[in-house]
This record gives C-alpha cells, sequence and structure tokens, in this order.
C-alpha cells in the first residue's frame, strides 16, 4: 500500500530497525540557563566518548539516543562535565521519529510545552543543588489543644485590655 | 490537498486518531495542527476567556485562536472532544462558534469514543471536504432555471421538480431498483407540468442510491446528503441565514444536523433501535387501526400522561398501549403516548450528543405527523419547532436548489 | 534503587534529581516507547488503539470518557508499580497524555491511595519555593535510600 506522505501527522512511520528495538532509549540533555558548557560542547564530549549512540544537536541541548547502558554510560560522564547545569529526561519517541517530529507535522508535541515551561525554574533547581540545606520534611500537625485554648484567651485579654482603655 | 486543522484535546489517547486520518485522506485531504508556542497558549487562553482546567483544552483554543487569527491557514477545520466530557463539550461548542463567527472556514464537531471507525467519519469528513472544494455551490440561495433533484434512500425514493425558486411537481415511490424507482418517481414529477427530462437544466443526485442514479442519469451534482438536507431544510425553512438544527425521524434511521448559514457543522445518525423510529409509529397506527396520515391529528387531541408507557421498545411498549386501550384508554392518549415515546428516545439516544439550535427544522416523511412534531417539541422544553412545506422531500428539493446554476445542458 | 512515581509523570525536573539520587523515576516516556516500539501495532502516532481504553476500565467505569481511560492505561502501570511516589501540586502539565484534568486527578487520587512512601510538594514559582521544593525532594529521596537499606522495599517485592 503506497503510504500517504505530506504533512499529515498519523503517517506510517519508516523507521529504522534500531528505532523499533525496545532495548533502544532516547535521552534528551537539556541546558539549564546558566550552564557552563554549549550545545555544541555537550555534542563533541558526546561524540568523543566514543559509544555506539546516535547524538543529535538541538535548540535545548542534545539528544542521545542508542542501546540503553550506553545511553546511561553517556548521561553519567555527562552529568560530571556540568553537574548543575545538566538536566535529563527521557523521551518516548526516537529523534527525527516523523510520528512526532515537529518538521513533519507543523505544530511541536505536546511534551515540549511542559519542557519550556520547566526550563524557567532550571537555574533555581542548579542552584538548589549546589547548595543542598539538610530539611526534615514532616507533615504539619494540628497545634495542641492547651496551646490552641492560651493563645485564644490571650487574644480575649488583649482585646479586654484594648477595650478598657 | 484539502487541508483539515484538528482542534482535539486528544484523540489519539482514544485509539481513534488512525480512524480520523483514514476518514480524512478517503477524501483527498490531510490532517494539520496548528502551529503555536507556549507564550501563545497563555496569551490565547485567556484572551479567550474559557477557564478549562484540562491543559489540553487549553491548547485546543489556542489553536482555534491561531486559525482565527490566520496564523494558521486551514481549508477546513475539525473540532472533537470525548464523548460525555463535560469540560470538553462546553469547550467544544465554544471553540466551533468562535470559529464560526470569525472566519468563513467551514467546521465539524464530532464526540468520540473508542468505538468510533473511519465509516462513520466518512460522512462528516466528506461534507467538510466538500464544503471546502464547492464553497459556491453551497452558497446557493436561489433555485434558478429548471432542475430535478432525485433522493434515493433505503425506502423511498423522492423526485422534485424546481422552476425558478418554486416547487413546482413532486414524486415519491417506495426504493426497489434504484434506477426504476428514480424514474418512477421522476416521471410522477413532471405529471402535473408541460416539462420531461430533455427540458431539465440540470439534475441533481444525493441519499444512498446517489451515485447509481448520478452515473445513469449524468447528473451534474452528486451529493452526500448531510450537505443536501441541511440545505434544503434551511432553504424551506427560509432559514440560510444564522444557526439552526435539522431532525429527520426517518422509517429506520434518524438524524440530526446542526446548521451554521446553510452550512452543516455536526450531525448524528441513530439507527439502532425500532423504538426511536418512524417504524414505532407505523406500528401504533396499524394497532390502533387508523391510517398513518390520521395518526397525527389523532394524537394532538390526547394526552400522553393518560396512556402508561413503561418501555420504549417497539415490542414491550406497543404491548404496553394494547393493555392501555384494553383497560379503557382513549386512542388519542395512546396515539400521543407513541408520539412522546418515539421524541424522548430520540432525545435520549441522539438529541443529547449535540448542541440543539432554534430554530428546528423537522423533515422527512415523520415530519408530516403532527403529534409527533408536537411531542418534539415539548420534550426539548417548548422548543420552536419549523415543519416547512414539501418537509417529506427535504433531499430531493436540496439537490434541485443546489444544482441550479451549475447545469447548462439546455445551452450546449 | 527504589522506583518512584512521579506527578506529572513527565516532569523533567523531578525525573533528574530521582535519577541523581540512584532511583528510577518511572517516566511516562518509557511506557509510551514500549508501545510506539510495537511492531504488532500500526496505529500512529501513538499505537494507541480501540483496546486502551478497555484496559483503562481498570482504573475507571466505562461512563467515564475514553481519552481518560486511554490515557490511564499509559498511566496506570507506573502507578502499580511505585515503590514511592512524589506528586507536585500546581505543576505545569503538559499537553497530551498529562493534558486531560480529569485524568490527573484520578491518577494523583490512586498515587495517595497506595500504601507507599510518598510526598506532595507545591511547584515553586520563585527561587526560594524552587529551594525549597528541591531540598524537601532531597530530603525525601534519602529517606528512600535509608528505607531501602534497611530492607524495607526488598521485602515488598515479594509480594504479589
Amino acid at each position: 500500500m503506497a503510504r500517504p506522505v505530506g504533512n499529515n501527522l498519523c503517517i506510517t512511520p519508516e523507521v529504522g530497525s534500531e528505532d523499533m528495538d525496545p532495548d533502544v532509549s532516547t535521552r534528551m540533555i537539556i541546558l539549564g540557563p546558566k550552564a557552563n558548557v554549549s550545545e555544541s560542547e555537550v555534542v563533541n564530549f558526546l561524540h568523543l566518548l566514543d559509544l555506539p549512540l546516535t547524538i543529535k544537536w538541538t535548540c535545548y541541548g542534545a539528544m542521545v539516543s542508542g542501546k540503553d547502558e550506553y545511553v546511561r554510560q553517556a548521561v553519567e560522564e555527562l552529568r560530571k562535565l556540568d553537574p548543575y547545569g545538566i538536566f535529563t529526561k527521557e523521551r518516548g519517541f526516537a529523534p527525527g521519529d516523523p510520528r512526532k517530529c515537529r518538521g513533519h507535522r507543523h505544530g511541536p508535541r505536546e511534551g515540549f510545552h511542559q519542557m519550556e515551561k520547566e526550563f524557567l525554574i532550571l537555574d533555581y533547581v542548579g542552584e538548589a543543588l549546589k547548595h543542598p540545606k539538610e530539611v526534615h520534611i514532616e507533615k504539619k500537625e494540628p497545634v495542641s489543644l492547651d496551646l490552641f485554648k492560651e493563645v485564644l484567651e490571650n487574644s480575649f485579654k488583649e482585646e479586654k485590655k484594648q477595650e478598657g482603655k | 490537498m484539502v487541508k483539515i486543522a484538528l482542534v482535539s484535546c486528544g484523540t489519539e489517547y482514544s485509539g481513534i486518531q488512525k480512524e480520523i486520518e483514514k476518514a480524512a485522506l478517503k477524501f483527498g485531504a490531510e490532517i494539520i495542527l496548528p502551529e503555536i508556542d507556549l507564550d501563545f497558549i497563555n496569551e490565547a487562553y485567556e484572551k479567550f476567556g474559557f477557564s478549562a482546567q484540562s491543559s489540553s483544552l487549553k491548547l485546543m483554543i489556542a489553536r482555534a485562536m491561531s486559525i482565527v487569527e490566520g496564523k494558521c491557514k486551514p481549508d477546513a477545520v475539525f473540532i472533537a472532544t470525548c464523548f460525555r466530557c463535560a469540560e470538553g463539550a462546553l469547550v467544544r461548542n465554544e471553540v466551533r462558534r468562535f470559529i464560526q463567527n470569525n472566519t468563513r472556514i467551514p467546521v465539524v464537531t464530532y464526540s468520540f469514543t473508542e468505538r468510533t471507525k473511519a465509516d462513520e467519519l466518512f460522512i462528516r469528513m466528506e461534507a467538510l471536504a466538500t464544503t471546502v472544494t464547492r464553497r459556491s455551490i453551497l452558497a446557493r440561495e436561489k433555485q434558478e432555471g429548471l432542475t430535478l433533484g432525485l433522493d434515493s434512500g433505503s425506502t423511498t425514493t423522492k423526485a422534485v421538480l424546481m422552476e425558478n425558486n418554486k416547487v413546482i411537481g413532486t414524486g415519491w415511490t417506495s426504493t426497489k431498483d434504484i434506477i426504476e424507482s428514480a424514474k418512477i418517481a421522476a416521471d410522477e414529477a413532471f405529471s402535473n407540468t408541460n416539462y420531461s427530462w430533455g427540458d431539465l437544466d440540470g439534475i441533481g443526485t444525493t441519499g444512498y442510491g446517489r451515485f447509481t442514479m448520478g452515473q445513469e442519469f449524468k447528473a451534474e451534482l452528486v451529493q452526500e446528503e448531510l450537505s443536501v438536507n441541511a440545505k434544503g431544510a434551511v432553504y424551506l425553512a427560509d432559514c440560510q441565514k444564522g444557526e439552526a438544527t435539522v431532525l429527520d425521524i426517518g422509517g429506520m434511521d434518524n438524524k440530526v444536523i446542526t446548521v451554521n448559514n446553510g452550512i452543516p457543522d455536526n450531525f448524528t445518525m441513530g439507527g439502532i433501535c425500532a423504538g426511536a423510529s418512524g417504524r414505532f409509529l407505523d406500528m401504533t397506527s396499524r394497532r390502533l387501526d387508523v391510517d398513518i396520515t390520521e395518526l397525527g391529528p389523532l394524537a394532538v387531541q390526547g394526552d400522553w400522561r393518560k396512556a402508561s408507557l413503561n418501555s420504549y421498545c417497539i415490542v414491550f411498549g406497543i404491548q404496553d398501549l394494547v393493555t392501555t386501550l384494553a383497560a379503557g384508554g382513549s386512542k388519542a392518549d395512546v396515539a400521543m403516548a407513541a408520539c412522546h415515546s418515539v421524541s424522548e428516545q430520540v432525545y435520549e439516544q441522539q438529541l443529547q450528543e449535540i448542541d440543539i439550535r432554534e430554530p428546528l427544522i423537522q423533515v422527512g416523511g415523520t415530519s408530516l405527523i403532527s403529534g409527533l412534531v408536537q411531542a418534539v417539541s415539548e420534550t426539548l422544553g417548548g422548543i420552536e419547532v419549523i415543519v416547512p412545506e414539501y418537509s417529506q422531500h427535504i433531499g430531493a428539493v436540496g439537490s434541485a436548489l443546489l444544482v441550479s446554476g451549475m447545469g447548462h445542458r439546455n445551452e450546449q | 534503587m527504589v522506583k518512584v512515581a512521579i506527578y506529572p509523570p513527565n516532569s523533567l525536573v523531578i525525573a533528574d534529581l530521582v535519577e541523581r539520587k540512584g532511583h528510577q523515576p518511572l517516566a511516562l516516556q518509557k511506557q509510551i516507547r514500549q508501545k510506539i516500539k510495537d511492531p504488532e501495532i500500526d496505529s500512529p502516532p501513538m499505537n494507541i488503539t480501540e483496546d486502551d481504553p478497555i484496559k483503562g476500565l481498570k482504573y475507571a467505569a466505562i461512563e467515564v470518557p475514553s481519552g481518560v481511560r486511554g490515557r490511564m492505561s499509559i498511566i496506570g502501570p507506573i502507578i502499580d508499580e511505585a515503590q514511592a511516589a512524589i506528586i507536585v501540586d500546581n505543576a505545569p502539565f503538559g499537553f497530551g497524555c498529562v493534558g486531560c484534568a480529569r485524568t490527573n486527578e484520578l491518577s494523583i487520587f490512586c498515587l495517595r491511595k497506595r500504601d507507599i512512601p510518598q510526598v506532595e510538594l507545591t511547584y515553586p514559582t520563585n527561587q526560594d519555593e524552587t529551594m525549597e521544593m528541591i531540598n524537601d525532594l532531597h530530603a525525601f529521596l534519602d529517606k528512600l535510600t535509608e528505607m531501602e537499606e534497611a530492607g524495607e522495599f526488598a521485602e515488598e517485592e515479594g509480594d504479589d
């Protein structure tokens, strides 16, 4: 059957065998606004690792695609380059997959907008990572009845004092 | 290729994206997504003013805004949300209105389930594609010259002869052989005039047998019934501008079409229950031993509340009516109860998935049953229901109207 | 390595942090990849077919719109698999999978209902809040590591 071509957003994709391999994953490498490295440095670094990976330069950083273990290895190494400026996230579709690629279907992927939004706080996230603080996450409990009573009585007393003046 | 912009909150998650694509491709159209960025989404959403919780609905609004502002230039728009989602339905209708009020781009809306198949979408996509490619034809508001409209339905074949914006002859026969039945109906339409086949300026065909008739009679216009019936209805009811709903309770299936400035934008068709069709009334009139033409006037005199009817079903419902009669109930009450039963069933099965717009134009053979028309109005809270003259010939009138101006066979 | 469900399930920041702390974020993308790479299914772009909203019946009744059930068929397995959960309220939800408010409400409810360690945070609107959120997340993730070392998750794996 002839495949429909053009800008159709639901074409049956002609993806390579690697793209259909369940062991292959794709990672987006996103650089924070104050990252100490540039997109090209990231891409170069990834190439120099000499792992069997597909590396793509993008507007937000890079995309790495290949066997899971190599991708993981690459990400680990890459993080060392700028631990507080490089962020990564998995991507469902392979780079350039015509089913989701902006080049093929006009609009951006749905996930892109969320990334755009989260990008705005990456700076702060990096900052917080650099200066971790000891915190305890405890659920707030209601104050004890005695304390509540005390506060209440005090405020009544206060009010009476005010009225007395 | 006709470009249809998809404005939806997630057809892909219902597993029907492929079906939509399939339907569009069949009619030489492709589906595109309007290009927008994040800032534009927020800006558009705020400008539009509908506080939707679902972000995909915000995306829908932004896509519609992008179309209205001319950032994206599709030929047509397909708006779809999940069936039974209140938030989705509200946004769907507001977005639809927004695009229609601000552009001339044809729109079709749809509420889908995972069961939606390409077949159901075909007629909508065909209507969209033809609205685009035949806009000038659909814009026709007056019939000119001498034209014949043929409507070959699954049970009956109708013919209408029109001359200079007037119906001058009609024909009706039950459908047997498509071509033979069409000839019988056409001859009947010609019978009281001095015209014959050779005098026609053009022929338009519609209905299930439209392609067969179109070939045989070399019709100038072969058109699906959605556009034709909508056009015929608003023409006859004199509602060519603004909004309207066309309801056709048929002998076997029902159609509801919503129309904006004469162009259909949503449509539902049901045919799964005989209790929601003209067949129920046919059975009732036989049980009451009155002619179907007398059922309406009889029903209007009755009170449906006085006849107990516990089922919409054509088997159990009719049984209830018989029981009422046996207990001494009046024929008029039973007739009206039957009319109400059909209209309520149509309401529950079909009218709920469409946004009803006034006036409601009732067409088809059952629109001649006055009791049913009254029942429909009552079921819909006293909505204005118009039954235009020739309402039973709606498809044929629409075809005769739309083909005028296309046919020049007498000049050649 | 604790399997941590995150909500929104496609969050960059949270998935990244979970991974930094040596745990496994149960990200949506993985689920999607499984779907789109299945050569048996040819229903682009997502390879979601009529069957998926039916699988979603496990999480929501038939009267619930098909789009919710279709999405739950992807998000649901993540919720079931999770050993811990991080829920961020008021997060900027993306579109697509997480673009339906009803699905998100149901997903978060299903996560809360599970008897697993979980933390709920509010999406930050300024620098201080961001710092606070990150530190809270760190504390939670460290606690998970401690619990894991104490063997609390190992027992669970034997179950069901």
